[in-house]
């Protein structure tokens, strides 16, 4: 016993040589193989055995000197560092059983190896223990070497910890299925097997290893097998250490005893080994043979022989290191080398080498072949990925182009040269030859050319030569730089630096056109006669034509010219004239248009006269139309007179604008004399007609009035009495400012109120607006509307008045704005509302009648300057037509209504009367039967989408004839519902798009050519 | 001043400015103008549907010659129309495409089965078989096209199932149960590339076209095996759930290979990520026996168990085209021509067929205003795919009733498994089952 598990220790330390033969034997314990290899590995695992056979035994000795000496320090703290040491002992121990079973997996269950091994610790008995670790410790006393070797004995597993951790998954082939079977066949097996009988078989194997037949031997190893197997595949490797620590002291006694009977008895005992083997020899194969459970007993007994197999193997390798008692070093291979001069030398560069060597750094065992090839696989994987992984640009940019065209890699074909075919050229049929005979016949082909200039130099003089080379040369620089020039300037993209040339280019070409004008044919000048007439269509009548613009950079104009730009010109003005609206174009037309380039000043002057002139021709004629009958007949005069107040305001208003401040100041002095009537009332025809009075005074009384503005705020209480006699004074001429204000401080403060109450009102009325429906009610609104809008225009008026300073029309629009506003404020305003207002209204407690209404707006007026009342007045009519009978906000609802009860769910009576019943006298009158009555679904009211909704229609129809292009869902690429309806927004059909648009809308992404042959990416190189 | 008014007549507005240009038309481009815009092209995107369907006529012609079934087709690199074609007699075929013609004949190439085709460098055909034989031929034309002897034979120790090309050096690859790389001027392969751990039959190997070092397999045994020359090994190995029939690299995107698999689908895997496929191709209704790349690497044809030609788009997993006739067998190889315009498909009644790679091409000349249209008519129908009408017409496929049957079934049992699973999932605690994407289902290692 104590050999087999000698043998177990020895192969613990199993480097690359062992392997082999260990794996083979490992091998040898599957089925399979098994009859693969059963002859000739089986051979040659026993020679190894025999082969290490010495080396078994120091390696025996080592294990029993290192046992000692730790025994004590790891006795002591066994159960604290039992888990450290034992994990060194099973580091090496399973690498050592890692390789064995590596080698042979074929499948690997990686999980489950661990685990068992863990389990078969555990559940290793006490009384196992003993005996195992007890051989074990038996086996390393007899066989103690040195404590080096026993440190190279520890060290080498450690070395090994990856393939550990490899290996352990690979384990489980072997025996995954039997590990725990084993275990207890193991222990019991220990028990039950006879001990003696193993001892003898070992020893006679250590002893005689060379006498022993072959055939025995065999067999043995055969044996040996399985029991290996089992040791390796159980952790109990790991316990052994232990064990084997734990109770070396116990059984150090007993051990040395039968571990020194053992080696004296090998020879004795061989006759008993042959008889064991034979007796054993078939019962293996048979159990061999057979699967699982039959197994088990043969495995134990293969167990027995495995363990002298390794035991072998172990020992060669551990023959190394052991064999001599310390290391060969470096020093030792120096020495001969003592009394040759460049040792020192040597020593040196080797010192490096000494010193490491000296801490025993060996190298780490390599991998396992497995191991070691799935890690080459994996750096191979990365690298080929890396490699691959340079074509990801490429395939992005493919997968993201737009447009496809293949092939993709097309090399660019090299433009061919004139020269280059030149060159290349040969005649190949009967023309060609005969032209290149001919040529040549002729000496006018290049070579023959260059011949002749060759020939033609030969008689001139160096310098002459000389010269004409310079020349050339210069000529050919010249022509390069020009060249050069011109592309560079045809590069230039700039709009400015272009349009800048072009000016240059057409001055030079007017400039050489008015040298020439006389010789310009009648072709040239059609020409621009139709650019012009072309200018004139395009109703373009500014200086930015063409033709105006050629016409501008010319210098001398001739009398035509001139006159066409300026009929341009006019015709330009009168446009923009009818643009901004102002219809007087009549007299600027034929008048100013020539006269452009006078002076401003003199235009003045001019204009002054004709006014003056004008004047004195009016009171003439004034005079003398007197006489005449028609005439003098009212209407006539009346109509003269109105169109002398007419032409009077306007050269009122000419003399201003153009007077500017020294006319201002000629009227200040005479202003309030000269200035007589201001408005002017006519009533022709029971008509009234406004004009508008000339504003003259209006700054003295805009400044006072912008006084008194404040002077109102002031003083509110004013009352009307007051005004009424302002109003009654009939010369408002001079008039003093509080005179003058009076009325309107008075009607302002009315006018407060009223408005803060219209504004109230409008909130009212926009509540009310639903109940107005009664007509007559409208009707009285619209009569309180109109006092209404009489007393807001007389608002509007006394805001107006403060700033008479203004003639323009400034108030106007003021009353502009605000027309339409009240009106639409006021519009669903109550009658009821309106009647309590009225008796507040300042103009109302005057008196009712017309005449005094327009009296007082008259006088109003007159103060006021202009008509902006009137102007207020048309405004709101326009307005009020503008909207007559627009009742919005019903139309809206019942609009409504008509489409709620459309789409409303509703039955429909199909019966054709006089059909399906009988007719005639007597006859009932039958409800209609329900068969012909049609429901129409249709949308509840209470469902629709508009339902509580006052100011929407929702409309719940489908059209049918719309639905066809509408999708049920969002296609895929697009992301929001507007992103689809815009992709499908316009079209893409040459109808609809430019023709470039067109191509490029309909581009297909792939083009391929046809016949082309799309050759695979090539990797550039 | 006299006022002339001018009826000018310029030509360049009206007129093409090149003789071949079409006449400039001037419209008004204000989409106010064309109320009917949208209506008008719908209908014309149905006609060009409708059109499309009308003109899908896919079927070319068919290379006869075989006796038996086509097992393995090829093509020549660089040319458009040679052909060779290997059959189950041991006879191997070259085919001039265009002309429809045999450039050459060799009966009797091999003892059984033609399994493996490819041609070498400087119009030489490589066949190997299941003799265990690779042999080399002269593939370029001659007068005799009958000519039987191969310029060299290398022995090999199991019979081939594959044979495979280098793009450009002068070896090639052999499938048997290992992996093989030859030279073509030594008789023995000059390394094995073999997963050490495999026990399976490699049925295919496959040299990638532009990473011309890197090698895909596939075996027995579910798996997909990735190898490189440069390192001499084996480098990762997929097992999925159903082997694989076919494999392709694709030429436009160097890292996606492309798998036929016996579960009626086909794969794309991107090499660098092998743990699940990049896209799945649902359609066939048997295993899937052949596929390839088109040239442009956009698209790629499939040959099924069904008796169906399928090509579909790259990266469009469902609604390939169809293409199937009476008398076509078991599709058992498929080609695009190197234009990228026709498929070639071998199958079990013995033919080779071309077939449009696009149902509806118009083969021959084209004038500029035609391809206007067609292009026209194309961009028509992709904008409105979408449109009910418009998708239906082009989507629409006639199937044979075998096929619609299987198909119909097919998507029954699925649904049906579906909804089982959902059940399952359903009636499970909360969270402890996921449902599992089913590109995630495909591979079930990778190992290294």
């Amino acid at each position: 016993m104590s050999a087999r598990v000698k043998s177990s220790r020895i192969s613990k330390p199993g480097t690359s040589k062992l392997r082999t033969s260990l794996k083979k034997s490992n091998a040898a314990g599957y089925a399979k193989r098994h009859s693969q290899k059963s002859s000739g590995k089986a051979a040659v695992a026993f020679d190894d055995v025999y082969e290490y056979a010495p080396s078994k035994v120091r390696r025996a000795k080592i294990g029993l000197e290192l046992d000692r000496e730790e025994a004590t320090d790891r006795h002591n703290y066994a159960s604290d560092d039992g888990v450290d040491l034992g994990g060194m002992g099973q580091e090496g121990r399973e690498g050592l059983r890692a390789r064995l079973l590596g080698e042979n997996a074929d499948d690997e269950r990686v999980d489950s190896g661990d685990d068992e091994e863990i389990d078969s610790d555990d559940a290793f008995e006490e009384s196992d223990e003993e005996k195992y670790a007890g051989f074990d410790f038996s086996s390393k006393r007899s066989k103690t070497a040195g404590i080096s070797s026993k440190k190279n004995a520890r060290k080498l597993p450690q070395s090994l910890p990856e393939v550990d951790l490899n290996e352990d998954s690979d384990d489980a082939v072997s025996d995954a299925v039997s590990a725990d079977i084993l275990d207890e066949d193991e222990d019991e097996e220990m028990e039950d097997g006879d001990a003696d009988t193993f001892f003898d078989v070992l020893e006679v194997f250590d002893g005689k290893a060379d006498a022993e037949d072959d055939a025995p031997a065999k067999q043995a190893a055969e044996k040996t097998k399985a029991p290996v197997s089992d040791v390796s595949d159980e952790a109990s490797e790991l316990e052994d250490d232990k064990m084997s620590e734990d109770e070396q002291d116990d059984q150090d006694e007993e051990e040395d005893a039968i571990s020194a009977s053992e080696d004296e008895a090998s020879p004795e005992a061989l006759a008993e080994l042959e008889s064991f083997l034979s007796k054993l020899d078939p019962a293996e194969d048979k159990k061999r043979k057979s699967n699982d459970i039959s197994a088990t007993q043969s495995v134990l007994k293969k167990r027995r022989l495995m363990q002298e197999r390794t035991e072998a193997g172990a020992e060669g390798e551990f023959g190394v290191s052991a064999g001599g008692s310390r290391a060969l070093k470096l020093d030792d291979l120096l020495a001969p080398l003592a009394s040759s001069s460049a040792l020192t030398a040597l020593k040196k560069s080797t010192k490096a080498l000494t010193s490491t060597s000296s801490k025993t750094k060996t190298l780490s065992a390599p991998l396992p072949q497995r191991a070691q090839e799935r890690l080459d696989r994996e750096a191979a994987y990365e690298q080929t990925k890396e490699e691959v992984d340079k074509w990801s640009a490429t395939m992005k940019h493919i997968k993201q182009a737009e447009h496809l065209s293949f092939p993709l890699q097309a090399q660019p074909e090299g433009r061919v040269s004139n020269l280059e075919l030149a060159a290349k050229f040969k005649p190949s049929n009967e023309l060609e030859s005969a032209v290149d005979n001919l040529l040549k016949s002729a000496q006018l082909r290049d070579q023959d050319i260059a011949g002749t200039e060759a020939l033609k130099m030969a008689h001139l003089s160096v310098e002459e030569v000389a010269a004409r080379r310079a020349e050339l040369r210069m000529m050919r620089e010249l022509a390069f730089r020009a060249d050069r020039k011109a592309k560079r300037i045809a590069k230039i993209k700039s709009k400015a630096y272009r349009r800048i040339r072009k000016k240059q280019r057409e001055r030079l070409g007017g400039e050489e056109g008015d040298e020439d004008e006389d010789v310009e044919d009648a072709g040239a000048r059609l020409k621009a006669e139709v650019e012009r007439a072309r200018e004139r269509a395009t109703l373009r009548h500014k200086t930015t034509g063409k033709w105006a613009k050629a016409m501008q950079g010319r210098e001398g104009l001739d009398v035509d010219q001139r006159q066409a730009i300026g009929e341009m010109l006019e015709r330009g003005e009168k446009l923009r004239r009818r643009i901004q609206g102002e219809m007087s174009g009549d007299e600027s037309e034929d008048s100013e248009s020539d006269d452009e380039e006078q002076d401003v000043e003199t235009i003045k002057r001019g204009a002054f006269e004709e006014l003056a002139m004008l004047n004195a021709s009016e009171d003439a004629t004034s005079a003398d139309v007197k006489s005449k009958s028609v005439f003098n007949m009212k209407f006539m005069r009346d109509a003269a007179a109105r169109q002398i107040l007419e032409a009077d305001a306007a050269a009122d208003d000419f003399l201003k604008e153009m007077g500017g401040v020294e006319q201002g100041s000629d009227d200040d002095a005479s202003g309030d004399g000269t200035v007589t009537e201001g408005p002017l009332v006519q009533r022709v025809g029971g008509r009234v007609t406004y004009h508008p009075g000339t504003s003259a005074h209006a700054k003295p009384a805009g400044s006072h009035a912008s006084e008194t503005s404040s002077v109102t705020l002031q003083s509110a209480d004013l009352v009307q009495d007051d005004r009424n006699s302002s109003n009654a004074i009939s010369s408002p001429r001079v008039s003093t400012p509080v005179q003058e204000i009076n009325p309107w401080l008075v009607a302002s403060s009315s006018s407060g109120p009223s408005r803060k109450r219209s504004e109230v009102l409008v909130q009212k009325g926009s509540d009310a607006l639903a109940k107005s429906t009664n007509k007559l009610k409208k009707r009285t609104a619209k009569g309180g509307e109109e006092q209404e809008r009489i007393r807001d225009d007389a608002v509007l008026e006394i805001d107006t008045s403060n700033v008479l300073t203004e003639p323009t029309s400034a108030p106007a629009i003021v009353n502009t704005k605000r027309a339409p506003k009240g009106k639409g404020k006021e519009k669903p305003k109550n009658g009821g509302v309106i009647a309590q207002l009225s008796p507040d209204d300042a103009d109302e407690s005057d008196g009712h009648s017309e005449v005094d209404e327009q009296e007082r707006t008259l006088e109003r007026r007159r103060q006021g300057g202009k008509g902006k009342g009137v102007t207020a007045f048309k405004q709101r009519e326009l307005v009020s037509l503008a909207f007559a009978g627009d009742n919005v906000v019903q139309t809206f609802e019942d609009l409504k209504q008509v489409e709620i009860e459309a789409d409303a769910p509703r039955e429909v009576d199909t019966t054709l009367p006089g059909w399906g019943s009988w007719g005639g006298t007597g006859t009932k009158k039958l409800p209609p039967r329900p068969n012909l009555i049609k429901k129409i679904a249709g949308v509840d009211p209470s469902s629709r989408a508009d339902y509580k909704k006052a100011h929407v229609i929702i409309s719940e129809r489908r059209d049918k004839k719309a639905a066809k292009y509408l999708v049920k869902e969002l296609p895929y690429p697009y992301t929001s519902h507007a992103q689809y309806a815009r992709s499908m927004d316009i079209p893409i059909g040459a109808e609809w798009n430019t023709r470039v648009g067109f191509q490029r809308g309909t581009l297909p992404r792939v083009v391929k050519k046809m016949g082309t042959i799309i050759e695979p990416l090539v990797k550039p190189s | 001043m006299v006022k002339i008014s001018v009826l000018q007549h310029a030509p360049s507005v009206h007129l093409p400015a090149r003789p071949g240009d079409p006449t400039p038309t001037t419209r008004n481009l204000d989409p106010l103008m064309h109320p009917f815009a949208r209506a008008r092209e719908r209908n014309r995107a149905l006609n060009a549907a409708k059109m499309d369907r009308l003109f899908a006529k896919p079927f070319v012609g068919a290379l006869e010659g075989h006796i038996d079934a086509v097992e393995v087709l090829c093509k020549k690199p660089g040319s458009l129309s040679a052909v060779a074609s290997g059959s189950w007699d041991g006879g191997v075929i070259l085919h001039n495409v265009s002309e429809r013609k045999h450039i050459r004949r060799i009966q009797g190439a091999h003892k059984g089965k033609v399994s493996g085709l490819c041609f070498a460098q400087d119009d030489r055909l490589l066949s190997c078989g299941v003799d265990s034989n690779i042999k080399l031929w002269d593939a370029s034309p001659q007068d005799d096209i009958t000519e039987q002897r191969p310029l060299n034979v290398y022995p090999g120790k199991s019979p081939f199932n594959s044979i495979d090309h280098h793009r450009s050096d002068p070896l090639f690859a052999t499938a048997s149960n290992i992996v093989q790389i030859w030279d073509e001027t030594k008789s023995a392969a000059i390394s094995n590339l073999t997963f050490p751990t495999s026990t399976e039959t490699i049925t295919s190997v496959r040299f990638n076209l532009s990473e011309t070092s890197v090698l895909g397999s596939i075996g027995s045994d579910r798996t997909f095996t990735l190898y490189d020359i440069r390192t001499g090994k084996a480098e990762r190995r997929v097992v999925m759930q159903m082997r694989s029939n076919a494999l392709a690299w694709s030429p436009t995107f160097p890292t996606a290979v492309l798998l036929a698999s016996e579960d009626h689908n086909l794969y794309t895997f991107d090499v660098r990520q092998l743990k699940n496929p990049t896209h799945i191709y649902k359609g066939h209704v048997a295993a899937v026996m052949s596929c390839d790349w088109s040239p442009t690497g956009l698209e790629f044809v499939s040959g099924g168990w069904d008796r169906t030609v399928r090509i579909w788009k790259e990266g469009q997993g469902t609604g390939p085209e169809v293409y199937h006739t009476k008398r076509m067998q078991r599709v058992s190889s498929s080609i695009f021509t190197a234009d990228a315009r026709f498929v070639l498909t071998g199958s079990d009644d013995g033919n080779v067929r071309i077939w449009k790679a696009k149902a509806s091409e118009k083969l021959g000349v084209i004038t500029a205003r035609e391809r206007a249209a067609i292009e026209y008519r194309d961009s028509l129908k992709d904008r409105w795919k979408h449109d009910n009408e418009v998708g239906r017409i082009a989507r629409k496929r006639h199937l044979p009733k075998p096929v619609y049957q299987a198909a119909k079934l097919k998507r029954t049992m699925l649904d049906s498994r579906a909804v089982k699973e959902e059940r399952r999932r359903k009636h499970t605690r909360a969270g402890e089952s996921k449902p599992n994407a089913e590109r995630k289902k495909v591979v079930i290692a990778e190992q290294t």
